[in-house]
């Protein structure tokens, strides 16, 4: 496959706000976008957009920071934990009151250049110790990424194809507009001048998607009615745009929002400080992506269940052990092609299905040592 | 015509058992209260969709609709108050899935009704109330003409608008029943000129009137305001 015949693949998988410690439902997302990634890569030219600076501008996160000023003042957040953090923002979210645009102007002005309050600063150096230590591809989570788009040239273009409504002019929001294709009118400018993270969405992708052949959108399936318009706006000029909807993890058969607390013994740095002194790093890496790959499924079915992660990396360290050790299951035959393999994994798209590939080595005796170390460890 | 609290109430009354003969003996016209607890709900609506909002040509258009109302939809929708429901939409986008009984000539609106509640469920789920928060501000006087062919000689009548603590939003609920109910009185008819002038508050409009919208005052919701008027022939 020569590089001008590689397709360009875009994904976009749904930013966690950086204000509060990464739940099991977080690394569900991490590591299915982390497998779909390193595995497209060997098939096209993919793209890994997660840019923290495009979505800090939504409500929560600028509502948080002026929250954190106006009732703490200057404190040293370095030394916090991400739950310390976390506490506040629960805290934040219980308090409720919607702050005015006015009060959120400075934090947004600041966050266009780059800028980034201290506590969630330190949430995201925090995931950055949490990401090396899965073997995540690292997107630059402190790094500037801004929109290609202002909000007004978002505003604009939306409006020019037929897929925005303004009446700001008239005291009123701005609406994303797939009613033509029977979709509900959604409010992505609030009257007053304050984006959601839809219109956030579309200010970094709409110019994105256009220099892609596809897109592929991984989200919370709670989300689903606002991705299926992002969908079809991304979609609008011929792009081809899948939506991978992943479940949230319940625990003890609740599915909770990490808003609302009570993430105490299910966080990530729990879980990883857990299995540290009995299993090796490799047999982390793999174990955590076999349980949360191949055994949760994209569904929302199956609780957190420790003892399944267990088993899954004992299962991690037996296929280690025996891919080290050079077994495989036709020993006689050539290794098979990376490429090849991977592709068998797509469907009738360019990026590869984590679920089907991960999937795959449960049924395996010795999968192949560059598979692995390619795509999960 | 110079206006009271009395006056406000007496139209309030009376558009009541203009509407509602039945109620005639029942109305208590003592305050603003008893008058509306006896507004029964109806059941016939229009739904109108607002793109793009700019008072003359809405007003233009609002006249254009109510005259295309035949006249066997428009006592329900009469005996409903001429319930409106505003929603924020682009017209151009709905047309494929919605029969409009009326689209605005450049687009920006377009209504449908009057029909039954049920009928417009599908068009109102899809849709949001409109939300025009800020208040319309003082315009200078423009003169809009209301499109057709004349059926009686033409008159030119002012059209005043309150604007102080009104919001577009409700400008827009308060003159299209006056609009839609001087169109069923024959009070406005096609090649007919209106004038809009803007007033903060209609309080001492000396003009002889033709029609008046009174609604809840915005700062003391227990009296009524007058919130549009139309005069006799200017």
């Amino acid at each position: 496959m020569t590089a001008s015949h590689r397709r360009k693949v875009l994904l976009a998988p749904v930013t966690v706000t950086p204000a509060k410690p990464l739940t099991p439902s977080h690394l569900k997302g991490l590591l299915w976008t982390d497998v779909m990634f390193r595995a497209t890569a060997r098939l096209a030219d993919v793209t890994y957009r997660y840019s923290h600076t495009a979505y800090h501008l939504t409500e929560q996160t600028l509502g948080f920071w002026e929250y954190l000023d106006r009732t703490r003042g200057d404190v040293d957040y370095s030394g916090m934990s991400e739950e310390d953090i976390g506490e506040l923002y629960v805290r934040f979210r219980a308090e409720g009151g919607t702050p005015t645009a006015a009060a959120l102007r400075p934090y947004a002005e600041s966050a266009e250049a780059g800028w980034v309050h201290p506590a969630s600063e330190r949430v995201l150096r925090r995931w950055l110790d949490h990401y090396a230590d899965l073997g995540l591809h690292e997107p630059g989570l402190l790094a500037h990424q801004p929109p290609e788009l202002g909000l007004e040239e978002m505003v604009a273009a939306l409006v020019e194809r037929g897929l925005g409504l303004d009446q700001r002019d008239v005291g009123g929001p701005v609406f994303l507009d797939a009613t033509r294709f029977g979709l509900p009118l959604r409010q992505i400018v609030s009257p007053d001048g304050r984006p959601n993270y839809l219109a956030c969405a579309l200010r970094d992708l709409l110019p994105l998607a256009t220099r892609h052949d596809e897109v592929v959108l991984l989200y919370d399936s709670d989300l689903d009615p606002d991705y299926q318009l992002l969908q079809r706006v991304l979609a609008d000029d011929g792009t081809v745009v899948h939506r991978v909807p992943l479940g949230r993890v319940p625990i003890d058969g609740k599915i909770t929002s990490a808003r609302h607390g009570g993430w105490h013994d299910h966080t990530v740095g729990t879980i990883l400080r857990s299995i540290r002194d009995t299993h090796e790093p490799r047999a982390r890496r793999l174990g955590l992506r076999l349980y949360f790959i191949a055994v949760l499924g994209p569904g929302r079915q199956e609780s957190w269940r420790h003892d399944l992660l267990h088993r899954c990396l004992d299962r991690a360290e037996r296929l280690l052990a025996r891919t080290t050790a050079g077994h495989r299951d036709a020993p006689d035959e050539p290794a098979p092609d990376l490429a090849g393999e991977l592709a068998r994994h797509r469907r009738d798209h360019t990026h590869v299905d984590p679920y089907r590939l991960t999937s795959s080595l449960l049924g395996r005796r010795a999968p192949a040592g560059e598979l692995l170390t390619e795509v999960f460890l | 015509m110079t206006l009271t609290p009395e006056l406000l109430r007496s139209v309030a009354a009376a558009r009541l058992r203009d509407t509602h003969p039945e109620l005639s003996a029942h109305v208590d016209s003592s305050t603003p209260q008893a008058l509306r607890e006896l507004v029964p709900r109806g059941e016939t609506v229009v739904v109108t969709v607002i793109g793009r909002f700019s008072l003359p040509d809405w007003v233009r258009e609002t006249c254009r609709f109510a005259l295309s109302v035949p006249v066997e939809r428009r006592a329900p929708w009469r005996r409903s108050f001429t319930r409106t429901v505003h929603l924020s939409g682009r017209p151009d986008n709905l047309r494929g899935r919605f029969a409009f009984d009326h689209v605005a000539a450049d687009g920006s609106a377009a209504w449908l009704g009057p029909a039954p509640d049920a009928g417009t469920a599908t068009l109102r789920r899809l849709l949001k109330t409109f939300r025009g928060g800020r208040e319309l501000g003082a315009w200078s006087p423009v003169t809009v003409e209301v499109p057709g062919d004349a059926a009686r000689p033409p008159v030119h009548r002012d059209l005043y608008v309150a604007t102080a603590n009104v919001t577009v939003a409700r400008t827009l609920v308060q003159v299209n029943h006056l609009l839609v109910e001087s169109v069923m009185d024959g009070l406005i008819g096609p090649g007919d000129r209106l004038t809009l002038r803007a007033v903060p508050r209609l309080t001492g409009l000396a003009a002889p009137l033709a029609a008046l919208r009174v609604d809840a005052d915005t700062h003391r919701p227990h009296e009524l305001q007058a919130y549009a008027a139309l005069t006799e022939e200017a």
